[in-house]
């Protein structure tokens, strides 16, 4: 079993004026004008304080943050490659528990987070994600999600929301419809195949204010190994212009196309619940991208079908895609 | 002879009219009996909204292809550009595409006799006062026009492109003619309205094109790094430093990254009407890169040498007028709004007023579908009594 230490007691940002004001992740990066997953960045390092080292995979986020020789870190960062966001984490929890254990650095509490994008941590890293959340070390993946490979200019990933325009999926004249995918639902199958990972959320940077803080601030708090799932629009690969990023962002989630939670030692709380709220038609959220600008009314309305079909009937909305409830087989 | 052209376009939101210049004059010198061959810059790679962002052309009347490409082929930039074209006027006050970089000159490659065109609806004289001073004359042409802005899929075709090669065609009848140009848009496009366009940008450009000695510029503000060599890395290999830590209330309290400040991304900059302000903290919440710095009464000054004008702090605030988005090209120094108003209240507001004008920009969603613009309204100041 991990040895007992010493917890931060996160506090709650219960105000906008409540949240801390030192950054530890500053000024000076080479993201795009608008960037929501640069604030996911900024947003975990302020909730989880300077106690904190993090590491990054491979992705936008890496390479934007630490090009040339500058970074705008303040905590200590360690770089990995795309696949190695989990085992990296684990390296990192276990090296500090050992060199706790052996006396050489002080017993504390040292927040290990892991940043994955989602091309990473959901489709090339997801194994050693799996494999974090197995084990029994304090850590937390961020898995920061704008839908595709962004460094390397926009390359459809298995979150790629269906019909979008990407490097890999152009429209053309006798194939409008490339990317074919249903956007792979990472968090909810994450939680549930991992009883040792008791705190699992997805969130998004700006909406609503202070959420993602305090999801981050109460991973790290409950302990072991946590994992959240950010969805970050990305004004040069959607295609909208930067001054809209938080409004995708909060329409995304209004239409129900991103769904909201936290699934806390197995149960589900709704963050934003859009049964009970209701849902915008998810045209809106569409139509103000450019990577959709191909699509026609009959693909809209199957996306409103899927998401109606996720709402609807799914058994546990917005998270676990089965149906018919609980069947005993007939013998 | 080796004649060198630079385009220098906004990341991503010129992507494809950078590329699209690059590749029409490497074929209409093709079509003129000239090698030539045109490539982008790696380091660029990956393109990040709005950062500044190089495409060249090469083009040889005497070379063969393998000469040329040896000469130009695999350099990060070049030493000296016969044009250097600039497709948003707002990088005349410097660019920095990346950290160690420093701030450069946008004339910085224009060699002696050479030419610096500029897509600008500014008179020469405005933008040399942003401009840095050679120690020899070259030319300054500009073609009217705004900054032709779209977005990674998507191409703006508003006769920017044609216009460009119709300049150029002006400023250096020795990389194309514009015979060619008019020749090779007839062929490609079937569009006379497309040679037109570039017939006239070539003539109106032989009229706006002007010496500018070596007395004209400003003295250049920045610094230029120097990048370590790698025989002077420490000797446990490349260590990249954290920012060390440090906050305290009030302007520039927030330790930043030294290295790369990146303010030249920016073709607007936030104007804050301090007294309006609500002190809600959204503009500082979702600020992407913390630039807002909060101050001992609630405020939040702006620190525009690492702000890179996303428009989202001016989206996200709630109260109308009180953060507005104004053109980069107004301003000459990237000092502290805040502490300008709490010297003076008054004359800051009328300061800010008068930076704001009339006119009011927005952008549609979607890139690429060109700019709004309102007239905005005049709200009085809230601090009168003071």
């Amino acid at each position: 079993m991990s040895p007992k230490l010493p917890v931060i007691d996160f506090e709650k940002i219960k105000k906008v004026h409540d949240a801390p004001l030192e950054e530890f992740y500053t000024s000076g990066h080479r993201t795009c004008q608008g960037c929501e997953s640069a604030l996911v960045m900024r947003d975990f390092a302020k909730a989880s304080g300077p106690r904190t080292v993090a590491t990054g995979a491979t992705g936008c986020m890496y390479v934007a943050n630490t090009s040339y020789l500058t970074t705008p870190w303040i905590i200590p960062w360690m770089h990995t490659q795309l696949g190695a966001g989990g085992s990296s984490a684990i390296g990192m929890a276990a090296g500090l528990r050992a060199l706790m254990r052996k006396g050489k650095i002080k017993k504390e509490k040292i927040n290990v987070i892991n940043f994955s994008g989602d091309l990473g941590g959901g489709d090339m890293g997801l194994s050693g994600i799996s494999g974090a959340l197995q084990s029994d070390y304090d850590l937390l993946i961020i898995m920061y999600d704008n839908e595709s490979a962004a460094n390397t200019d926009i390359q459809a990933t298995g979150l790629t929301t269906y019909g979008a325009q990407t490097t890999f999926t152009p429209p053309g004249s006798k194939h409008r419809i490339m990317h074919r995918r249903w956007k792979k639902n990472v968090a909810a199958m994450l939680a549930v195949g991992h009883p040792t990972c008791r705190y699992v959320a997805t969130a998004s940077a700006t909406f609503p204010a202070l959420d993602f803080m305090n999801k981050t601030r109460k991973a790290l708090a409950i302990g072991g190994p946590t994992f959240i799932h950010t969805f970050d629009p990305c004004p040069k690969g959607w295609d909208f212009h930067p001054a809209y990023s938080r409004e995708l962002g909060e329409l995304g989630i209004k239409s129900g196309i991103f769904p909201l939670y936290e699934i806390i030692d197995g149960q589900v709380v709704y963050t934003y619940d859009a049964r009970r709220k209701g849902r915008i038609p998810v045209r809106h959220y569409l139509e103000k991208q450019g990577r959709f600008a191909h699509l026609i009314d009959e693909d809209v309305d199957y996306i409103q079908k899927q998401v109606d079909v996720m709402w609807n009937e799914w058994e546990v909305p917005g998270v676990a895609p089965f149906k018919a409830g609980l069947q005993v087989a007939a013998r | 002879m080796i004649k060198r052209v630079e385009v220098n376009y906004r990341g991503i939101f010129q992507k494809m009219l950078g590329k699209y210049i690059g590749s029409d004059i490497v074929q209409i010198a093709t079509r003129m009996g000239k090698v030539a061959f045109s490539n982008g810059r790696y380091s660029d790679a990956p393109e990040r909204n709005g950062i500044p962002c190089k495409y060249f052309a090469f083009v040889s009347p005497d070379l063969s292809e393998e000469e040329l490409e040896a000469e130009c082929g695999a350099k990060l930039d070049i030493d000296e550009a016969d044009v250097s074209i600039v497709v948003d006027d707002t990088m005349v006050k410097g660019v920095e595409p990346w950290g160690w970089h420093g701030v450069r000159p946008i004339n910085e490659k224009v060699r002696e006799k050479g030419c610096l065109l500029v897509v600008s609806r500014h008179p020469h004289d405005h933008l040399l006062q942003f401009i840095g001073k050679k120690p020899y004359s070259y030319r300054l042409a500009t073609l009217e026009g705004g900054a032709s802005l779209a977005g990674l899929w998507v191409y703006k075709d508003d006769l920017t492109r044609e216009r460009v090669l119709g300049a150029l065609a002006a400023v250096d009848p020795g990389i194309i003619a514009i015979e060619a140009v008019e020749a090779y848009l007839l062929d490609k496009t079937k569009d006379a309205r497309r040679a037109q366009a570039a017939r006239e940008a070539y003539e109106a450009t032989l009229r706006r094109t002007r010496i500018v000695t070596p007395e004209e510029g400003i003295d250049w503000p920045h610094e230029v790094p120097i990048l370590p060599k790698w025989h002077e890395f420490e000797e446990t290999g490349v260590v990249v430093r954290s920012v060390p830590r440090g906050f305290q209330l009030g302007p520039r309290g927030q330790a930043r990254n030294d290295a790369f400040k990146r303010g030249t991304t920016k073709t607007h900059r936030p104007v804050v009407r301090f007294d309006l302000c609500i002190k809600c903290t959204l503009c500082w919440l979702d600020c992407p890169d913390e630039c807002f710095d909060p101050t001992d009464d609630g405020l939040f000054d702006v620190d525009y040498e690492v702000c890179v004008g996303c428009h989202k702090c001016a989206a996200v605030c709630p109260i109308p007028e009180c953060i507005v988005m104004v053109d980069e090209l107004k301003f000459t120094d990237d000092k502290s709004p805040w502490e300008a108003y709490t010297k003076s209240p008054q004359a800051y507001i009328e300061w800010a007023e008068l930076k704001k004008g009339k006119e009011r920009i927005a952008y549609p969603h979607v890139t690429g579908q060109g700019v709004n613009i309102t007239e905005g309204t005049t709200v009085p100041p809230k601090v009168a009594a003071v």
